[in-house]
């Protein structure tokens, strides 16, 4: 491949050619003091709040604090080449990034400038980072599903197109991991898929990136990247600009799915710039408005009304806890903000119930509305059995002879928490979820072994996936579990167990021969 | 873009910037009302003069007077005699009431920035705005006469002009009035048509790529 180094210095002549010395005007400032990415900036007098500012070398600023004879400008760049008497000087311009087809697939920075080496993103489509969310007249109420994949999300706390769902828990229990399921799942849903990576080590944004790749899920995905080293302005910015990007699509009736992880970073990077930008501090020390931080960015998640086109934004906002505290400020504030939550938690991580789930305090807000009706039907009244469950156990550990009907619960109980654990990056389509899901709540495990739930999950779905193709075809067409798909399936559970036995039997008969 | 936008660093910083912001706040608040008060004697322009004249002649002839005007160990009863033997009978009593109220708020020290203030403000009371040319060579008078009032006519407004002389600009003018630059200058037009010739050719690139990729 060869360039056409002709027609490129042809352009060259012509711009030559038409170049003249027009009158530049600007409004300038000049640095007084710089520092920890902001600046202090004397001039600018007719500057905007919010507007973008341009130093020498091209690094671009924004205007953050107008005070009374000076401005207060942070550094989105590099604030080490910003030196003291620098010029700087308005653009009368918001901050805005490139969006567009041109992103998808892309690692960008958070002003929309490659990080992956692809060369440049070559769109004219660009838009504000700071955005109005869409208002009340321009919403319609969540209705369709978003399938995360995974069996425990996507039966108890069902996320909706649209839809607000925050995964909180601390360190080391599987948020990012359900993001990125999530994500992974979205491969034939023509949902474009945003990941943001907020103060996040490199080192683990790369295994990220590399894990998309793998599951083929950078075809439809972007990935926003301000690490743990990048300076606090661009943390603070990088989920209003990944929401930029994933805004237009949503705006031209298309679905997104953005993942923020996470925003406890970022309300930290907040509280940096306001602390150094002498703004007063209040609880934990984040400013007053962190509130606002957060609740413009996830309100800027919709599902647009039919005359809008009916796209969606839905966000998965991350937030990390300590010591599982969830009332700490950030937690307690984007709890409110969103429409429910997945509660992670350690210790059901270590006891190896992955994801880690707690059933009893993660809601769904709105999801339910979304859910299909065959999982509505076989997941009713999950949530509410499975949290008893836990209360039954609690009180079995303590020894006592139980009842038969209590021993009844506990190992159907058992067997579901079985049936819920599901492996990282092995989303389950929405049918084997219903046919599995149906199995255990009405059941069909109860004399299936604990240790044997989840091969048993396994060859029952391969079973169906290739003796009754029927069934699997007819739920996945009404969306429904009617009678008819109901009597089919408990025809097919009863087959395969017996082929099961069967091949069991024969299995343990070879085994004893192979002893003999 | 470095050079042009950094060119301006290079420029005496005549006055128009104040480091600290904090005494230039209270700087202003002082120069408010010194003016006003030379406005009700009618006076304005030569109290002006005359704390300019301390401030630019006298000062740094005693280059130790800045030094006590500033310290808060020398008392406020010593200040104001060392005050009444500069001023008396030399200037007018609004000038000399200044000092003393200056002395007496223990804000002696910043009068260079409240004679600097006091001029801004009287400069926009008046309608006429600060500003500077830059050229890369030096012009004469008649030059200088005529790029005034043609940039006057073309902002509508008076102009309290200085002059600058930048080789690194190359040629052309600039013109700062305000916080406003109007940049003609030769370095900064290179670097526009730098920045455009580099778009053109990352796109041209771009897009013969996308032209004769095979998919």
């Amino acid at each position: 491949m060869k360039f056409n180094t002709d027609e490129i210095a042809s352009v060259l002549r012509e711009e030559i050619d038409q170049f003249e010395t027009g009158i530049d005007v600007r409004e300038v400032g000049r640095v007084l003091e710089v520092g920890d990415g902001i600046a202090r900036v004397w001039g600018l007098s007719g500057v905007m709040a919010g507007e973008m500012v341009e130093f020498p070398g091209g690094i671009t600023g924004l205007a953050f604090n107008l005070e009374e004879n000076s401005v207060g400008v942070i550094i989105l760049g590099d604030y080490l080449k910003v030196t003291e008497g620098d010029e700087v000087r308005s653009t009368g311009r918001l901050l805005s990034v490139p969006v567009g087809d041109a992103v998808i697939g892309r690692v960008l920075d958070p002003l929309g400038n490659p990080l992956d080496g692809k060369g440049p993103v070559v769109t004219d489509l660009r838009r504000p980072v700071e955005a109005l969310a869409p208002g009340i007249a321009e919403r319609q109420p969540v209705r369709e599903p978003l399938q995360t994949g995974i069996k425990a999300v996507d039966a108890m706390t069902p996320i909706g197109r649209g839809q607000r769902e925050l995964i909180i828990g601390d360190r080391k229990t599987g948020k990012t991991a359900i993001g990125i399921d999530a994500i992974i799942n979205q491969k034939n849903s023509g949902v474009k898929c945003f990941y943001v990576a907020v103060g996040q080590k490199d080192s683990s944004v790369a295994v990220v990136i590399d894990t998309l790749r793998k599951y083929g899920a950078m075809d439809y995905t972007t990935v926003i990247v301000s690490g743990a080293s990048t300076a606090a302005p661009l943390q603070y910015i990088a989920p209003y600009s990944g929401t930029a990007m994933a805004e237009h699509f949503m705006y031209n009736g298309q679905h997104a799915l953005i993942v923020y992880d996470d925003l406890s970073k970022q309300a930290t990077a907040y509280r940096q710039l306001s602390l150094l930008m002498r703004r007063p501090p209040g609880r934990e020390a984040y400013p007053g408005d962190v509130f606002y931080a957060h609740s413009r960015l996830l309100e800027r998640s919709a599902k647009l009304s039919k005359e809008l086109g009916g796209g969606s934004l839905t966000s998965l906002p991350i937030i990390e806890t300590l010591e599982g505290e969830v009332s700490a400020y950030i937690p307690t504030n984007v709890i409110s903000i969103t429409d429910g939550q997945i509660y992670l938690q350690p210790d059901l991580f270590f006891a190896g119930q992955r994801p880690a789930m707690n059933v009893g305090i993660s809601v769904s807000r709105v999801g339910g509305a979304a859910q299909t009706k065959a999982m509505k039907k076989v997941a009713g009244g999950l949530r509410l059995d499975l949290a008893s469950f836990r209360e039954l156990e609690a009180f079995a550990q303590l020894g006592t002879d139980l009842d038969a009907a209590t021993q009844q619960r506990l190992d159907r109980g058992y067997r579901m928490v079985e049936l819920l654990k599901q492996g990282q990056y092995q989303p389950l389509d929405v049918v084997d979820q219903v046919l599995s899901i149906y199995a255990g709540t009405r059941g069909f495990l109860d004399d299936v072994k604990r240790d044997e739930v989840a091969d048993w999950e396994k060859s029952f779905l391969t079973f169906v996936r290739d003796q009754v193709p029927e069934l699997r075809a007819r739920i996945e067409q009404t969306k429904e579990l009617d009678g008819e798909s109901e009597r089919q399936l408990e025809a097919a559970i009863a087959d395969f167990k017996r082929q099961r036995a069967a091949g069991e039997s024969h299995g343990n008969r070879e085994l004893a021969g192979a002893a003999r | 873009m470095t050079k042009p936008l950094s060119s301006n660093a290079a420029e005496p910083a005549a006055g128009d910037v104040t480091v600290d912001i904090g005494a230039e706040r209270i700087a202003r608040v002082y120069a408010q009302a010194i003016i006003e008060a030379a406005d009700r004697k009618g006076c304005r322009g030569q109290v002006l003069g005359e704390l300019a004249g301390i401030v630019r002649k006298v000062l740094p002839a005693v280059p130790r007077a800045r030094d006590v005007f500033a310290s808060p160990r020398i008392g406020t009863d010593e200040k104001a005699r060392m005050i009444d033997a500069i001023t008396k009978g030399r200037t007018l009593p609004t000038t000399a009431h200044a000092l003393h109220v200056l002395a007496r708020h223990g804000r002696l020290g910043l009068l260079a920035e409240v004679v600097t203030s006091a001029e801004r403000l009287a400069a926009e009371l008046e309608g006429r705005k600060q500003a500077t040319f830059t050229t890369a060579v030096p012009l004469a008078a008649a030059e200088q006469a005529r790029i005034v009032t043609e940039v006057e006519q073309a902002v509508s407004a008076t102009l309290a002009p200085t002059f600058a002389v930048d080789p690194d600009i190359i040629g052309g003018l600039v013109v700062r009035i305000g916080d406003t630059v109007y940049d003609q200058s030769v370095a900064t037009a290179l670097v526009r048509l730098g920045e455009r010739l580099k778009k053109r050719s990352i796109h041209e690139i771009q897009y013969g790529r996308d032209r004769l990729s095979p998919a």
